[in-house]
């Protein structure tokens, strides 16, 4: 096929299928319905590494956690979660909440969306325990 | 020697039904309620992918096939272009399609590039399209020398590749249940590779056909989907980015960075290219053998059932 035509086919498509999925609303986030959705969604990652306490955001959209190994936050990846340790973590206040820089090349930037009540408490929680 | 034959680039020509199909799924999906999922960002990604994928392959294509010319040059063989010669070509390439995607499970060096398109946590008709960019530098090109040298024209060889890569297209979905029992038997079909993109333990390493389940079953690598153990999708540990930069290179940094720490042995740092993912020189991390290994000493009931080992006496 002529790359003439391809290209713009390509383009046009990758560019419409999305515009379709956002508009028939698939791009919500997920959220965590309950501490006990946050602990799976942690255990789902390290299953060997169950989760002490667990801090759901106000919205439900992450989860602080603490295991005996440390400490680590669930986020939504699009429609589903994910999680990560915080070893090395940057933590930067931002307008909406928090900004959580990690040295991993496959999660490198966190942005946690937190009321300013909550702001205050998981920087003063994260910065207790690094 | 013929060198002048051409075949059609099945791939590219396909490019419209692929849209057209994911639209028909996309449509089910939202009209009935069931049959899998689509989210915004993750489709983009697996799209961006694919035609990182195809545009990968324009610029670096003439590697594999200069390569493969090479071979033709020296090869006595020519087998033709009979229409049996072309479906033989057809099923031996997908013999050779089953054991570079077991390396590609098996070898890290492999995996780095294999590892995206295992990499979205959903599983529909664009995670088929979330393809490799960087597949050329694995070096599997290899594994398709002997076909050249028996006599199959490089771009026969390239043809039936492409069919290949078309069937494994339509079973990237959860709209479709099960296939006929004889169909199931003998091909792959959705059910089948969704197993292959479990992240369970049960489900890791298995089912590397393209596209006769047969390979599996004769290579010991087949496990089936069971209904009690729902697949979940993605990597054992999920990606927490959509950016397609990061998302087709991840696993060469991981590489890089391992194999360059300070204070390791020459043997250690070759293998963190070459042995199975989740190998490490201090035994901190998990290969699929410990992660099955682990479940069954937590799920004794399940020790021995498809895909996972006996329980051993052993702790791991």
């Amino acid at each position: 096929m002529p790359l003439s035509i391809l290209l713009p086919m390509v383009g046009l498509g990758i560019a419409g299928i999305a515009v379709l999925l956002h508009l028939l609303g698939l791009s919500r986030r997920a959220t965590l319905a309950d501490e006990a959705a946050a602990r799976a969604a942690w255990l789902r990652e390290f299953p060997g590494d169950a989760p002490m306490r667990v801090t759901l955001c106000h919205d439900r959209s992450a989860a602080l956690i603490m295991t005996e190994t440390g400490r680590g936050v669930v986020w939504p990846m699009g429609a589903d979660t994910t999680a990560r340790y915080l070893d090395g973590a940057q933590i930067t206040p931002t307008r909406t909440g928090l900004r959580i820089d990690l040295p991993d090349y496959t999660a490198p930037r966190i942005h946690l969306a937190l009321d300013p009540n909550e702001t205050a408490e998981w920087r003063n929680t994260l910065e207790e325990t690094a | 020697m013929s060198d002048m034959i051409t075949f059609p680039d099945v791939v590219n020509w396909a490019v419209p039904f692929f849209i057209a199909a994911i639209l028909a799924e996309l449509l089910w999906i939202v009209i009935r309620g069931r049959g899998g999922r689509y989210e915004t960002r993750d489709a983009l990604t697996s799209l961006l992918m694919g035609a990182g994928n195809v545009a990968s392959g324009i610029l670096l294509g003439f590697i594999a096939y200069g390569f493969f010319m090479v071979l033709w040059e020296i090869t006595p063989l020519d087998l033709g272009t009979s229409l049996g010669v072309i479906a033989l070509c057809f099923v031996l390439d997908d013999l050779r399609y089953y054991w570079v995607h077991r390396f590609g499970h098996r070898i890290r060096w492999v995996w780095a590039s294999h590892v995206n398109h295992h990499s979205s946590q959903h599983y529909n008709l664009t995670t088929a399209l979330r393809q490799t960019w960087t597949g050329t530098f694995t070096f599997m090109m290899v594994v398709r020398a002997p076909l050249i040298l028996l006599g199959f024209h490089p771009a026969m060889v390239l043809f039936v590749g492409g069919l290949n890569l078309i069937y494994q297209f339509w079973i990237h979905t959860e709209a479709i249940g099960r296939m006929p029992r004889w169909f199931e038997a003998v091909m792959n079909t959705p059910s089948h590779h969704r197993v292959h993109h479990g992240r369970n333990p049960r489900y890791l390493d298995c089912n590397y056909a393209g596209v006769f389940i047969i390979w599996d079953k004769i290579f010991g690598t087949f496990v089936p989907e069971m209904e009690e153990e729902k697949v979940d999708y993605g990597l054992v540990h999920n990606l927490g980015t959509f950016n397609p930069i990061r998302v087709a290179f991840h696993e060469w940094v991981g590489i890089f960075r391992d194999a360059t720490q300070p204070g390791l042995t020459w043997r250690e740092r070759l293998n963190y290219c070459i042995m199975p993912p989740g190998w490490s020189h201090d035994g901190s991390r998990e290969t699929s053998t410990a992660i099955k290994a682990r479940h069954v000493h937590q799920h004794p009931e399940a020790a021995g059932t498809p895909g996972l080992p006996p329980l051993t006496e052993r702790a791991p």
